[in-house]
């Protein structure tokens, strides 16, 4: 499916949160989306998903797209234990009632546990588990009903560098599988040069940058090239607020 | 322009504007998942497992408390009428006036208070962590309504199972206030018994079974709006529990007198 964002503002307290934000994310496309801490990822993320609603511009995408969002905190339900967790949305979403037995939700919850690494916690509560298993659980729980749109909100930020390696893995199988649009929030380059296709930089709630991986890499523009060099003089204050 | 000084009347105006500006807000989110609850009780859409498992903290959890509160409300009832009424000559009305005042007014409003304390606090202070760590939210994105899921099971539970807490411990209270005008007042059990089928009524005991329904809806409705609401980090969770206790004891008060001028003037 194809998402696209048009001319997004948001608002907070009267500073302009996101301002003019647009982009397409294709079909089988994952846009990264970069930037200091507080520029707006994750509201823009929220957006996207219909949680918050935006002061200006639209988010268009396909009608009835089943949009997928693993959160920056997990956001796990903390009353239920992992298998429940996960089988949520396919024992509680109205379009999806009874179209599973409780077999097959047994063997899909399985399936998305093992592919985080995790199998055998079903029984355990959220609180139980650590932050970065907390992480991959609500992993597995936004793409278990197989969407179109998958939004992750810092999805390897806390995990190990081989754990990240196997998500953004999945990220990039996940987006061939079901040829969805996806978009990831991330500060690890290691992220963005393994499973994002395009980047949009923002700062201050503007996109200071937008283009391939390699454009970001090879650092013509100023922004990106000091976002990629992590230098603290540059285009960016981080004093600034 | 004229200027306005910064007086402590200035000041003071601004909190009162800001308590009025809560109330108003609280007010409306009530009202609004209030006609949301209602809608998905008409077209039948309760969760039963989640309705199962809110009851029994509605039953079952809250009755200790429940019990103890009323017990103790009719132990002292007792303990301050038999004796009196005894040097009064009239002893025989002790189980009459304590079924009445238990009946028509204390044991639900003192059910009610302990249900506020053990069961709408935790369900504000639940649903309000839920909504500051983004629960809520999870939930909206995976397209499940979240009044639905959480709200709309804790006021039914609360709607059919406040009135048995009602019975329970009502009847546990007059047992209490039994023993105790026995032990103070010298009055003997059997007598107590027969004064006690004097002051019950049926109508009464409708009355308040409806009037504790309706207390148990409220608590609940209140209390889970409290919590939706919140935003923030843990003061609001806090914040949230606080203002649903209040406003749960406010919302209790005004429904008792609306009852007792519709019922009983
Ligand atoms: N509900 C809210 N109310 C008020 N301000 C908010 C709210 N949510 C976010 N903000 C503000 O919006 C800005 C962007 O927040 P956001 O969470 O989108 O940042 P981010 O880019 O995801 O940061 P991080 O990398 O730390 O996760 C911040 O300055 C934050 O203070
Ligand atoms: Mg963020």
């Amino acid at each position: 499916m194809t998402l696209e964002v048009k001319n997004l503002v948001k608002i907070f307290n009267r500073r302009k949160v996101l301002n003019n934000i647009s982009f397409k994310v294709e079909n089988g496309q994952t846009l990264g989306v970069v930037g200091f801490s507080g520029s707006g990822k994750s509201t823009l993320l929220k957006i996207i998903s219909g949680i918050l609603d935006p002061d200006g511009g639209e988010v268009i995408y396909p009608e009835n797209s089943d949009i997928a969002m693993a959160f920056q905190y997990s956001a796990l339900f903390d009353f239920l234990n992992v298998y429940d967790n996960i089988a949520f949305p396919l024992v509680e979403r109205k379009d999806l009632r009874g179209k599973y037995s409780k077999e097959q939700i047994t063997q899909i919850v399985k399936e998305k546990l093992k592919m985080v690494g995790l199998d055998g916690i079903e029984e355990k509560y959220p609180s139980e588990l650590s932050g970065g298993m907390q992480k991959r659980v609500g992993f597995a729980r936004a793409i278990v009903t197989n969407p179109q749109i998958i939004l992750y909100d810092e999805p390897t930020a806390g995990l190990d560098p081989v754990t990240s390696t196997l998500i953004e893995d999945y990220i990039v199988q996940l987006k061939k599988d079901l040829n969805a649009s996806c978009v990831v929030v991330t500060h690890q380059l290691s992220t963005i040069k393994r499973a994002v296709d395009n980047v949009i930089m923002l700062y201050q709630g503007n996109a200071v940058f937008e283009g391939s991986v390699d454009e970001l890499l090879m650092g013509k523009n100023e922004y990106a090239r000091q976002f990629v060099s992590a230098a603290i003089d540059g285009p960016m204050n981080i004093a600034s607020k | 322009m004229f200027e306005v000084r910064k007086t402590l009347t200035y000041y003071g105006f601004l909190l009162l504007l800001r308590q009025i500006r809560e109330f108003l807000e609280t007010l409306g989110s009530v009202g609004v998942n209030f006609y949301k609850v209602l809608k998905y009780i008409i077209l039948f859409r309760i969760k039963p497992k989640e309705l199962i498992t809110q009851s029994k903290r509605f039953a079952y959890d809250s009755l200790p408390i429940s019990l103890s509160i009323v017990g103790m409300t009719s132990a002292i009832i007792a303990m301050q009428l038999a004796p009196e009424l005894a040097r009064q000559g009239g002893a025989d009305y002790t189980g009459t006036l304590s079924a009445l005042v238990m009946v028509r007014e204390l044991a639900v409003v003192m059910s009610g208070f302990a249900i506020i304390s053990m069961v709408g606090s935790s369900f504000a202070s639940e649903i309000a962590s839920m909504a500051v760590t983004e629960q809520i939210a999870a939930m909206e994105v995976l397209r499940v309504d979240p009044i639905e899921y959480l709200i709309v099971p804790r006021v039914v539970a609360g709607f059919l199972f406040m009135p048995v807490v009602f019975i329970i411990s009502t009847t546990f209270g007059l047992i209490c206030a039994g023993y105790v005008s026995h032990w103070t007042a010298e009055l003997s059990l059997l007598n107590y018994i027969t004064s006690l089928w004097h002051g019950l009524y049926i109508r009464d005991i409708f009355i308040a079974m409806l009037k504790s329904a309706v207390f148990g809806g409220t608590i609940a409705l209140i209390s889970s709006s409290c919590g939706y609401s919140a935003k923030g980090g843990a003061k609001e969770v806090g914040l949230a529990t606080t203002k649903a206790v209040v406003w749960s004891f406010l919302a209790i008060a005004v429904w008792d007198f609306i009852f007792a001028s519709i019922f009983y003037l």
